[in-house]
């Protein structure tokens, strides 16, 4: 054998071996734990009121987070991208700002700012808005994480989508509602379901922020991962585990269906995650098109 | 200049810096890397629950070494970790090679025993296993707003009350406790049986419970963070608060607990790491008169009774009804009764959220 | 419309981030510089600060190597159980920290296999470092990958086979063709590392023990401190970490500047 071919085997086996041993192995360690006992025992540990709770709470809290960071991210994006303004450079790179912070920080600023002994955790209070140790804390903490992925995801896709194609199309005699529809719409599309899924998937998993700032009220405001962190310490594994399970099989179904939703011929969710976070496909796009606009 | 030409720069500070890093790590100057390092002192590893940090790290722990190095010449590392005294025994049981466990319940030393990691009968040492004492009491803000006086005053509407999860927290469990505890003294014989009134003021006020943190010690952060009416805690947590001023007082129910901690230490590991002798010592000291003392400074009530003719103690204020754990028929037996997966309180927080 | 719109987006982000971190910032110096600089020089935030990059350090060794094997693999080897390793790969990022931590305890915990097997050879690894960089490496892995795979796929493989037919061995290749045409998506990815490992939380909290001043990174320091009441502490050593993601923030953008560049021209190799 070549050299060549040696060295595509023994890359390719370090690959396979690193993969397996870092990812796959502690993932089946918690599914052979949670059904150790069966399925009858995963079912009862997931009914319990807690778990239960936790598990509808998350998800919950998620999806108003999703469609928050959904409607405002695409606003975020669409300003950012189409209209030039003081500060534009400056809020762009803060979008990123939420990859760098580390969660617990997020949470603490947030506990800090909209608590009770801040003039404006106070003022709301009084309002009757009581943002920490509540839902209403625990979807912002879930928003603060998750920012950057609808923006993201639609900025390169909003460069690319031509001012040209909307105009072309009302020059054939579309309305400005079809030109939304039949152009804009299905172009930018992929890339906002990519956001969406992403920012729920993100959001159910948060626990750095949340448990700062949400309480800690077993059926009222214990997210699955606090609760799971809650089983660990109280000898529960089974428990924990059966929780941790769904909320990755949740997961995991939200994955596919993004991939389900968004895949024109030819292109795999893979490459959409990468275009994500991919550097030089927004670069490409922002250097040569937005100096180049408005 | 160039970005590339920095990156250079940058890459081969970094280079260096890296090797440096790992180096000094595997020489024992920097946080040792799992073990390897050149350091020879020897090494006493506690796992401690979270409420009498300050008592331990600033006072207990380095008076400990003074007498150590007194008695044997020897220099040692005392390694420490604080946390929900539940978590910590879960640690322990989970593979932290704690030497000692000073933690805030027998039950979770019982565990820690269970498990098969202690296997002397820890309760028959000086004390009965206990270092330090307190008793369950209420912090409300300043100036009282709400005169929350007694048990009852908690289960009023309006009126926001926290504790820990009993789940973690050995603090909570002791607060609990001292409800059950507190109804059944409070109960009226003419209005059927103590259990079932106790039961009623525990839903009563759990009810009004907002928030359960994962320790006694997150428990007060909250309260200090504007959240609540009234804490349920530790007395010892509740006096150093308000005598540095913060705006927080410190009420005492005239039904309490007698909360006793116990230490004990861990066999398994002590065997293991060959430090039987400073670990007994260090349990030692944890009853002996000068770490009492130290104690009732941190506003701890002493467990043993201090030797005539010393200079005295600060006097805590008696409760008119305290009552012990023994009392109500024992650890155990109270633990299961109301926190087990029938218990009283693991059911009324699943009748509170369905509702009921 | 315009003017509503660019509003509302000033709003959105003023709520969710320039106003969180202006008042951590006003809180973390509210008693003073004195007080903050002796909170940053405290001998557990040093340690946590160390700690922290001790193993950000080796968990970016370990990716950049393994991340940029990986990802040779994936762009350019077509083998049974390819898409399997792909949606692996992708895994840490719907796993909860928590989870996390809580798989390696079910790994190598006592009652294990594994963990007996390790205990037997005297090293530990739960409520020690090795832990704290297993799981730091789990859920960092997915970055460097994902950055260089499409870049590799996107320059393919012409310059390699062009130096293999003049004679070049594999090494050679790797460091003179390959290497320099990835290296600054290697360093985007590196970032994004260098960001989610100081950053972690869940998952350390529940392996490392949180023994002072020997397994507690910056994050667990500042949680200690913060349920120490210790806030102006808590909230000192929070605006370090905050500082330090500006900066990871800034080199971030400055990357991308110049990966554009680079692109570019081995998009022209490419194509001529």
């Amino acid at each position: 054998m070549s050299q060549h071919t040696v060295t595509k085997l023994a890359l390719r086996s370090a690959a396979i071996g690193y993969v397996l041993c870092l990812i796959l192995l502690p993932l089946t360690a918690i599914g052979f734990q949670s059904f150790e006992d069966g399925l009858t025992r995963f079912m009862d540990d997931i009914q319990q009121p807690q778990a239960k709770a936790a598990l509808t709470l998350t998800i919950e809290a998620a999806l108003v987070a999703t469609v928050i960071n959904a409607l405002f991210g695409t606003l975020s994006a669409w300003v950012l991208v189409r209209y030039d303004f003081p500060g534009r450079a400056f809020l762009n790179a803060l979008v990123d700002l939420p990859f760098a912070v580390p969660t617990l920080v997020a949470g603490i600023m947030i506990a800090a700012l909209y608590g009770a002994t801040s003039p404006i955790g106070a003022w709301l209070n009084t309002g009757g808005i009581e943002v920490l140790y509540n839902v209403p804390g625990i979807v912002l903490a879930m928003l603060f994480v998750t920012m950057p992925f609808t923006i993201r995801s639609l900025q390169p896709v909003l460069m690319e989508l031509e001012q040209d194609q909307e105009e072309a199309a009302y020059t054939l005699g579309a309305t400005p509602w079809q030109a939304f529809w039949h152009v804009t719409v299905p172009s930018v599309l992929p890339g906002l379901l990519t956001g969406v899924f992403l920012t729920f998937v993100r959001a159910l998993g948060e626990f750095g922020s949340v448990v700062i700032v949400a309480g800690n009220i077993p059926l009222k405001t214990q997210v699955a991962a606090v609760y799971v962190y809650g089983e660990i310490e109280s000898y529960n594994p089974q428990g924990a585990t059966s929780v941790s399970v769904v909320v990755l099989i949740v997961s995991f179904l939200a994955l596919l269906l993004l991939e389900r939703l968004t895949r024109p011929p030819g292109q795999r969710l893979p490459a959409l995650l990468q275009q994500v976070f991919s550097a030089q496909f927004l670069v490409l796009r922002s250097n040569s098109k937005l100096n180049s606009q408005n | 200049m160039s970005i590339t030409h920095y990156a250079k720069r940058f890459g081969t500070f970094t280079f260096g810096f890296v090797i440096t890093l790992v180096i000094s790590s595997v020489l024992g100057l920097g946080p040792t890397f799992g073990g390897v390092c050149l350091a020879a002192d020897r090494e006493l590893m506690l796992a401690i629950y979270s409420v009498p940090k300050e008592a331990y790290e600033n006072t207990l722990i380095p008076a400990f070494k003074r007498h150590w190095k007194q008695r044997t010449g020897q220099d040692i590392r005392v390694r420490s970790s604080y946390g929900a005294s539940g978590a910590q025994a879960r640690a322990i049981i989970g593979g932290f090679e704690a030497d000692v466990a000073v933690l805030s319940v027998e039950g979770d030393v019982d565990q820690i025993a269970k498990a098969g990691l202690i296997t002397h009968a820890w309760r028959n040492g000086a004390d009965r296993g206990n270092v330090s004492a307190s008793v369950v009491a209420f912090g409300v803000r300043k100036g009282n707003p709400k005169s929350i006086v007694t048990w009852e005053d908690l289960t009023k509407p309006g009126v926001e009350v926290l504790y820990p999860n009993p789940k973690t927290s050995g603090g909570a469990m002791w607060d609990i406790i001292a409800i059950y505890g507190a109804g059944l003294k409070l109960a009226d014989p003419k209005q059927g049986s103590a259990e079932a009134q106790a039961a009623a003021l525990l839903k009563r006020i759990q009810k009004n419970v907002k928030v359960m943190d994962k320790s006694g010690r997150e428990s007060v952060t909250t309260f200090e963070r504007g959240v609540g009416d009234v804490i349920v805690t530790y007395e010892n947590e509740l006096l150093p608060r308000v005598k540095s001023g913060r705006p927080m007082e410190l009420v005492l129910p005239a039904e309490t607990i007698l909360i006793e901690n116990p230490a004990a230490i861990v066999d398994r590991h002590v065997e293991k790491h060959k430090v039987r002798d400073i670990a007994e010592a260090f349990v030692a000291f944890l009853h002996s008169e000068e770490a009492q003392r130290a104690f009732a400074e941190y506003d701890f009530r002493t467990v043993s009774a201090l030797p005539v003719g010393g200079p005295p103690v600060k006097a805590f204020p008696q409760p008119a009804h305290l009552f012990t754990i023994t009392e109500l028929g024992g650890w155990d037996k109270v633990a299961s009764l109301l926190f087990g997966p029938q218990g009283l309180w693991t059911r009324t927080v699943e009748e509170l959220a369905r509702g009921k | 419309m315009r003017r509503l719109f660019i509003s509302l987006v000033w709003l959105y982000f003023t709520v969710l981030l320039i106003g969180p971190i202006a008042y951590l910032c006003v809180q973390a110096f509210g008693e003073g510089l004195t007080v903050f600089l002796n909170e940053v020089m405290r001998p557990e935030a040093v340690h946590g600060f160390w700690l922290s990059a001790e193993i950000t350090l080796i968990v970016l060794l370990f990716n950049i190597i393994f991340g940029t094997v990986t990802a040779m693999v994936l762009a350019r080897q077509r083998f049974w159980g390819q898409t399997f390793l792909s949606g692996l790969i992708d895994l840490p990022f719907s796993v909860s920290p928590v989870i996390t931590g809580f798989m390696l305890i079910l790994l190598v915990g006592p009652g294990t296999i594994l963990g007996t097997w390790f205990g037997a050879m005297g090293i530990k690894i739960l409520y020690a470092l090795p832990a704290m960089i297993l799981v730091t490496l789990f859920v960092t892995f997915p970055f460097v990958v994902r950055e260089l795979t499409p870049i590799l796929m996107a320059i393919g493989t012409d310059s390699e086979e062009a130096a293999r037919t003049l004679g070049a061995n594999e090494w050679q290749i790797f460091l003179r063709v390959t290497l320099p045409a990835i290296r600054w998506g290697m360093a985007y990815g590196a970032t994004l590392t260098i960001a989610r490992a100081i950053g972690e939380f869940g998952a350390v909290l529940v392996v490392s023990g949180n023994i002072l001043q020997l397994t507690q990174t910056a994050t667990l320091h500042i949680y200690q401190s913060y349920v120490d009441f210790n806030y102006v502490g808590a909230y000192a050593v929070a605006a370090v970490l905050l500082a330090v993601s500006f900066l990871i923030l800034i080199v971030l953008e400055l990357v991308k500047a110049r990966s554009s560049v680079m692109t570019d021209r081995s998009s022209q190799m490419v194509s001529s």
